[in-house]
């Protein structure tokens, strides 16, 4: 089922009166049978996305279509979605079979049916043996399937997830990630899931969705997006270590951080912001390149080696830090108080102008 | 297809429309049925014995028709009888003591409930918990199993003295059993407890007493529930009735609610005069509706607190 | 620090302790020792009082009285039908505020004056509602062509009286019901109500499925509360009926004014021990009903 959405708009009005345009004129497609990640730092709009989805909130400008069908001024109950709360929502009072059995109670399935139909669920999820249990004898990674179970069992036609492992510890995470994915592969909905989380968002998504003050920045394939990111922001956002900025210019078809040539470029002359990923950065063992600073820490993890290198006041042109990092292999013998030459790897240098958007 | 789903729309909004104007017509008549025992009450006091024997009885009054005797032949002496010399209703005489009878009494409950409360939220002692569990029990015991004792009690102190009572000892038999009340206590020991215990130990680092940290932390803290607490001690005393004309024996010591009942019947020809009786009334409801628009959000606030409590 | 504050903690604890000590702790001794007086005269010699001897026959002679078995079964009958049904309107006037937040204030205050009202003399008000002749009800129930019924008066039947006692004590228990659950209902997360939305739960679904459930800690300890409060009736038929408890003298008495009947007759021998066995006996029965929610208290954690 693709969901495609047409300038969706919705302002919050704050006590003050002051309109919080939380989605801004949305045009999205979804494409069908995908798991789609929606991520963006707290507040830009991504779970406000979700819930007009959902149909929990009303938009006030805009359409939402589940292909042909315009589900815009729908009530929730006739969307035919699915919704994973944050914190789950089972009904405390309900055990887990009634929790899974409500939605086709309310939606007037036949009971053996009903019946079949909830039991195969709690196979998908893994939970037969829970079925008489209450949600609070569940550990939180149980109550997570419950609620998917739940989601999943009036076959919708599209499944949301809210924050589906914020509530998770961290080993139970990767593994609810991995059970997400696989559930998602084995019924085929087309699923979309709101996170704060960039490794989680590009662990298991199909695709996608940068969003920020409501307005979507990027969408495509995790990895697409991280090579090819449209703007500052969201090659700020993704990637762990973050990309180093630093301040730069364009002259004579050459870019200079700090007066040092780094990279030939074909754009024009102009100031600029260098993005380069910490992994962008080879060791130049003939030190000739121009891009040589002095090393202040040395980490060695694995086949890794991390530099972190200080940058004091304006002096390396650094954006917003006093260090960088740089991660090299770990076969080269690097001590710190040594000066190392770079040399940059173009795929992993990225220009910006001065507003931050990609240079091309 | 997509006509489909518009229709739907409408109907969804019809529908919602509809349910919710039902919700409100219902609401709207609960209120309607709320509100006219005070209207009746109001209306009544407002006819003249004629109006009020008219068949089917009379909805609406005009101001010009309004009935305002009633009201002043309240104060009017009663010439004979028992009641000689007294106004037929009393109502200055009464207010008077039940407004002091109200404040002696909540003074006293409030200074025992902020000393207990600060005792069971702050202070370790033996067997806090068990007497705290007693306390509470006692919440459950119907209050007439007391008053009987109670009543022995105020003769033995010599304040029910048929000879010779005096508004003293009234006002203390009235008083001094109602100056405890273990719901207040629970109610203010949990927003003691909420004050964080670094205050606590901050305070005691720097000298400060038991007392001065009560006095000059907690109880600034605590304000709004302590006044929640003063408000809804104090109407207590609009509302009593059986002890106030037990243990008095004249009538000019007596609350508001006792003057209500009986004085409005004429002992010979049996017949009430619902005008009168409906004005006074009125009276004793009015300051307490007063009360209720001013302090409006404190008193739901201490009274929605009573049935969380489980 | 700890252990120090043990004395002080007395002084604090002192006025309220000494208080209850004086009027709850020894008087609800002293009633079950009142109660097993033999011809007991409390006022005699100034207040010194007298006994011949001890006995339990105060309590079969309270059991032998008709008088006592009208008050039980006119107590019992009042709460366990105003209880449930005031308490099925408020859940319904509750659910109902929760769907218009707009004017839920402005209901909620006018669904609250009842409870801020002087029981005797909204009772009073009641009372001249409920006149066979120039009543509001009766001209009410003309419009249905429904003849005159005598409520309150010399002649109404048992079942017309508990009827008007029923309406007004409703009347009066709606205003705390309502602003409790309002307040629970408010507690409750409002994902579930969400949930349920996608569940596809129809409004009377999420009614009996998500709000009487998940408020039904609430629901069972306001219902044995009141319950109890009920069983203490005694206000509500003063302000209906006046001091003669009912239409006949006596005919809408309840298990507290037979108490404070046989009180203010304290100048007869005996009779103050009538009282206080009644009250024991009302004791005993709220007890019951305490000890019933203190269960269901416990049950309660399960979910």
């Amino acid at each position: 089922m693709e969901i495609k959405m047409v300038n969706l708009t919705k302002i919050f009005t704050a006590k003050d009166k002051k309109e919080v345009h939380a989605v801004d004129h949305v045009d999205l497609t979804i494409p069908s049978g995908k798991l789609i990640g929606l991520l963006g730092p707290s507040g830009c709009g991504k779970s406000t996305t979700l819930y007009l989805i959902a149909g929990l909130l009303r938009q006030n400008e805009g359409h939402i279509y589940f292909e042909d069908d315009e589900v815009s001024e729908m009530p929730p109950e006739k969307r035919g979605i699915g919704l994973v709360f944050q914190n789950y929502a089972l009904y405390p009072h309900m055990t887990v079979r009634e929790n899974i059995l409500f939605p086709l109670q309310n939606l007037k399935v036949e009971k053996d049916e009903a019946k079949a139909r909830t039991l195969e669920m709690a196979e998908l999820v893994g939970l037969q043996e829970m079925l008489d249990r209450k949600p609070k004898e569940l550990s939180g990674g149980q109550q997570q399937r419950v609620a998917i179970a739940r989601a999943l069992v009036k076959r919708p036609r599209v499944l949301l997830l809210d924050e589906p492992l914020s509530n998770l510890d961290a080993r139970l995470r990767l593994q609810t990630r991995e059970e997400i994915k696989r559930i998602q592969r084995e019924t085929g909905i087309t699923t979309v899931f709101v996170t704060h989380d960039q490794e989680e968002a590009m662990s298991i998504s199909d695709e996608i969705v940068v969003m920020k003050d409501g307005v979507i920045q990027q969408m495509g394939a995790p990895q697409a997006v991280y090579d090819k990111p449209n703007n500052l922001f969201v090659a700020k956002f993704l990637g762990n270590p973050q990309i180093n900025v630093f301040d730069g210019e364009i002259r004579n078809k050459k870019v200079y951080v700090n007066n040092m040539a780094i990279a030939s470029t074909k754009l024009a002359d102009q100031k600029v912001k260098v993005g380069i990923r910490p992994e962008g950065f080879t060791v130049d063992n003939d030190k000739t390149s121009d891009f040589k600073f002095e090393i202040n820490l040395v980490e060695t993890i694995g086949r890794d080696t991390t530099l972190i290198i200080d940058i004091p006041g304006e002096e390396g042109g650094l954006l917003d830090k006093h260090s960088f990092k740089v991660i090299v292999d770990a076969s080269h013998k690097i001590d710190s108080g040594q000066t190392v030459h770079f040399n940059v790897r173009p795929e992993k240098l990225h220009l910006f102008d001065l507003n931050g958007e990609l240079l091309k | 297809m997509a006509e489909v789903f518009v229709k739907n729309e409408k109907v969804y909004k019809t529908q919602k429309f509809i349910s919710n104007l039902l919700i409100f017509i219902f609401l709207g008549f609960v209120a309607l049925v709320v509100l006219v025992p005070f209207y009746w009450m109001l209306l009544t006091s407002l006819k003249n014995t004629t109006m009020i024997e008219q068949v089917p009885p009379i909805f609406f009054l005009k101001p010009a028709d309004w009935e305002i005797e009633n009201y002043r032949s309240l104060f009017y002496l009663v010439p004979s009888g028992p009641r000689r010399g007294e106004p037929l209703f009393p109502f200055f005489t009464y207010m008077r003591n039940t407004i002091v009878v109200s404040i002696v009494s909540t003074v006293g409950t409030v200074l025992t409930t902020v000393l207990a409360a600060f005792a069971f939220a702050r202070l370790n002692f033996k067997g806090r918990d068990v007497l705290f569990a007693i306390l509470i029990a006692t919440m459950m015991i119907p209050g007439e199993i007391f008053i009987l004792t109670n009543f022995l009690t105020i003769n033995k102190l010599g304040w029910y003295d048929i000879m010779n009572q005096t508004f003293m000892d009234v006002l203390l038999a009235m008083t001094l059993p109602f100056m405890t009340s273990v719901f207040y206590v629970f109610y203010l020991r949990q927003t003691f407890k909420q004050i964080p215990n670094e205050l606590y130990y901050a305070a005691k680092v720097d000298g400060t007493t038991d007392f001065q940290y009560l006095l000059k932390i907690m109880i600034p803290i605590a304000l709004p529930t302590i006044i929640t607490i003063t408000i809804l001690n104090s109407m207590g005393a609009w509302n009593a009735y059986i002890w106030p004309a037990m243990i008095t024996t004249k009538d000019e010591f007596r609350l508001v609610s006792n003057g209500l009942r009986g004085a409005f019947t004429d002992s010979g020809t049996g017949r009430t005069d619902f005008g009168q009786q409906m004005a006074s009334a009125v009276l004793v409801t009015l300051p307490l509706l007063l009360m209720f628009f001013v302090f409006r959000k404190q008193i739901m606030r201490g009274v929605s607190r009573s049935g969380i409590k489980g | 620090m700890e252990t120090k504050n043990n004395w002080r903690a007395w002084l604090y604890l002192a006025p309220m302790l000494f208080l209850m000590a004086v009027f709850t702790f020894y008087p609800l001794f002293n009633a079950f020792v009142i109660s097993v007086y033999r011809d007991y005269l409390p006022l005699a010699n100034e207040g010194a009082g007298t006994i011949s001897g001890y006995t339990l026959s105060n309590y079969s002679v309270i059991f032998n009285n008709q008088l006592f078995w009208q008050a039980v079964l006119n107590t019992f009958v009042l709460a366990f039908v105003s209880v449930p049904v005031s308490i099925i309107i408020s859940l319904f006037i509750s659910v109902g505020l929760k769907s218009i937040p707009k004017l839920k204030g402005f209901f909620q205050s006018i669904f609250f004056l009842p409870y801020v009202t002087n029981s005797i003399a909204v009772g009073m008000a009641f009372a001249v509602m409920f006149h066979r002749n120039h009543g509001l009800f009766n001209a009410i129930l003309s419009w249905f062509g429904i003849s005159a019924i005598d409520w309150i008066g010399g002649t109404a039947t048992w079942w017309a009286q508990m009827g008007a006692l029923m309406i007004f004590t409703i009347w009066e228990s709606l205003a705390f019901k309502i602003l409790v659950f309002t307040s629970g209902l408010q507690n409750i997360d409002k994902q579930y109500y969400d949930a349920a939305r996608i569940d596809a739960a129809s409004k009377w679904t999420i009614f009996k499925r998500i709000t009487v459930p998940l408020l039904s800690p609430l629901i069972m300890y306001i219902s044995i509360t009141s319950l109890i409060g009920a069983l203490k009736a005694y206000n509500s038929v003063i302000g209906l009926f006046g001091e003669r408890l009912g239409g006949q003298p006596y005919s809408m008495i309840t298990i507290v004014a037979f108490v404070y009947k046989y009180r203010s007759d304290f100048a007869f021998q005996g009779y103050y021990s009538y009282a206080a066995a009644g009250a024991i006996i009302l004791f005993f029965i709220t007890l019951l009903f305490s000890a019933m929610q203190t269960m269901v208290a416990k049950r309660r954690v399960h979910y």
